[in-house]
């Protein structure tokens, strides 16, 4: 199942600062299971998010987000989370969260246009993150076309596999003439 | 771009491994063929898990090149639970229906050492590794570069993968080295100076007069250190040291690859290291570092030397040297984690590890454990001072205990003193 990078989101955000570690959104060290791991993900900055997240939040945050472990931020997209937006993102979190087709958004300035709490509105084929409290809004990076790809398969994996299939067709198609 | 334009590192090092075989300049999207992959305790994921759940019903089908993929178990060796043992057979199933030639299974180390130790990455190639820290090959001139676990799948199949050149900074160490070893303290008082994302998905050069004179110990700390201040790559040039390096550890040939004088980078950053303080990384961020002097008196209850930043010989060392006919100080949890068996050998030749026992230190295992909660765990309301590479809240355990990082000395000192001292407490000549 591709991810559609088009499909507007809207959801109530939620706020953290900058350098939001992986050990912290994946504390699998503590917690081996998904279940167990959506009880307890980010509970090291806001005891209360894994209560209180629901299905279509945002998470907004700072500089660096995702730094240390390379840890993939599945658990986010388990517990609801629709997008994720930040100032900017360590570069492993960032390549996780692609390869397995999670949404996540450079918007450099997002933090001084919402607060916690608030809502906002990514349109991705505009470019555009808004606050429609306050009709604040700035652009994000949209992503070459290489990596829409991999959103549009549903993930690396699921690329590879693609190509796998597509391999194997040409080799047994040049096999049989 | 024009064939004559100046090229970093990074943008030479892209350029070889381009499919295309065209150059390519900081900012540009390629897909990359790749030198060497390696994998550690995750490596069943790639092989399997992800496998099937993209559609390969029984698992990964084939690999790349059989003698390109480096299997190494080394946060899991030993096993330390039923479930890494089932882990570790599972991955043992799979090397060997895969074809998979260089598999490290019952030898315990840090996977990054290993790779070193035993000539598996060389410089100018392309080398990556489902690991954060497989940043630390840019010691020896090689590319080293952290992926994730989805990213290995695609690489195990092809052997090639997508990457964003980086733009670069250089980093300008200049001084001498000191007797002791303070990589650690460079890197960190440059994450307490420009912050914990000051090379945010760039490459770092180092560069300086301090550089030829920084042993490939020192150099890997600082390499390996590259991730905690956000970077792609971090890589030393290539010099005699290096030559010699990889010549005792492998015949396979290989190409170094050096900047152009010209080349452009984005930042540059200077440190004068004769200037520097000792310092400490405050709970629970990188970038939280204070000159030691200002914790000074922090009661300790564990002390930790160890992985793939600070676990060398000369980190091993350092504290044999300050402990030598003293004794920890009383209760003090003082753990030394060699970064592998080749440099725990080499530790008990020079008789380093006699020296540690009889301070009253415990000598654990090689491998990745100690800076993980896998082996010595703290409880609420305890602190640890560490060499190892993150001080992240719940990093050893309780998520009411302070983790300090450290250089070896400091850490030493402090396993000594039972408390945080400066230094030239313990050691004279400071």
């Amino acid at each position: 199942m591709g991810f559609d990078l088009g499909r507007p989101v809207r959801g109530r955000v939620w706020k953290f600062g900058d350098s939001i570690e992986t050990d912290a959104i994946n504390p699998y060290y503590r917690y081996p299971t998904m279940e167990e791991l959506k009880l307890h993900t980010m509970e090291a900055y806001r005891p209360e998010f894994p209560r209180e997240v629901k299905a279509g939040d945002i998470l907004v945050a700072g500089r660096n987000f995702g730094c240390g472990s390379s840890r993939p931020g599945l658990v986010l997209r388990e517990v609801g989370i629709a997008a994720i937006l930040a100032e900017s993102v360590a570069r492993l979190f960032l390549r996780n969260s692609i390869a397995r087709a999670i949404p996540i958004f450079l918007a450099p300035g997002i933090g001084a246009i919402v607060k916690d709490g608030e809502t906002l509105e990514i349109d991705y084929p505009a470019g555009i993150v808004r606050n429609p409290a306050t009709n604040a809004a700035i652009g994000l990076r949209k992503f070459p076309p290489l990596i829409e790809d991999i959103f549009s398969a549903g993930g690396l994996p699921e690329l590879a596999y693609e190509r796998y299939l597509r391999k194997n067709a040409a080799h047994n198609a040049s096999g049989s003439s | 771009m024009k064939p004559d334009m100046s090229q970093t590192v990074a943008e030479k090092l892209f350029s070889r491994h381009n499919l295309t075989g065209k150059p390519v300049r900081a900012g540009d999207i390629l897909e990359a063929r790749i030198t060497g992959a390696m994998m550690h305790y995750h490596a069943n994921e790639p092989m399997h898990d992800l496998a099937v759940q993209a559609g390969f019903k029984d698992g990964l089908p084939e690999v790349w090149d059989r003698d390109r993929i480096y299997v190494l178990l080394d946060h899991h060796q030993p096993t330390l639970s039923q479930k890494q043992a089932d882990e570790n057979a599972l991955i043992r199933r799979e090397v060997e229906r895969l074809g998979i030639r260089c598999f490290h299974d019952s030898e315990p180390g840090i996977a990054h050492q290993m790779m070193a130790d035993y000539g598996l990455m060389r410089p100018g190639e392309l080398v990556v590794g489902n690991d954060s820290h497989t940043i630390s090959y840019g010691a020896l001139n090689c590319g080293g570069v952290g992926i994730t676990r989805a990213d290995m799948l695609y690489v195990l199949l092809f052997g090639e993968l997508w990457f964003q050149v980086p733009h670069s900074i250089k980093v300008v160490l200049n001084g001498s080295p000191r007797g002791y070893p303070i990589a650690k303290d460079i890197i960190l008082n440059l994450a307490g100076k420009y912050g914990d994302d000051l090379a945010g998905n760039m490459s770092i050069e180092y560069t300086g007069s301090l550089v030829p004179q920084l042993s490939m110990d020192s150099r890997m700390c600082l390499s390996a250190h590259g991730v905690e201040v956000g970077a792609k790559l971090a890589l030393f040039p290539y010099d005699e040291m290096t030559r010699e390096f990889v010549q005792k550890r492998t015949d396979k040939a290989y190409e170094p690859i050096a900047a152009d004088a010209d080349a452009y980078y984005e930042k540059e950053i200077v440190l004068d290291v004769d200037e520097m303080p000792f310092v400490v990384a405050k709970p629970h961020q990188f970038g939280n570092v204070s000159p030691v002097d200002e914790v000074a008196g922090r009661r300790i209850h564990q002390a930790i030397i160890g992985s793939c930043a600070n676990g060398r010989f000369e980190d091993i060392e350092i504290a044999a040297r300050v402990l030598k006919g003293r004794k920890v100080a009383k209760g003090m949890r003082f753990l030394i984690s060699p970064a592998s068996q080749q440099v725990y050998l080499q530790c008990l030749k020079a008789g380093l590890v006699e020296t540690l026992i009889e301070a009253g230190a415990q000598v654990v295992t090689p491998g990745c454990g100690v800076c993980q909660p896998k082996v010595g765990f703290l409880s609420d309301g305890e602190a640890c001072i560490t060499s190892t590479t993150r001080n992240f809240k719940g990093r050893k355990g309780s998520m009411n205990a302070e983790i300090y990082l450290a250089g070896p000395l400091t850490v030493a000192a402090a396993a000594l003193k039972g408390e945080i001292v400066h230094p030239r407490e313990v050691l004279d000549g400071l």
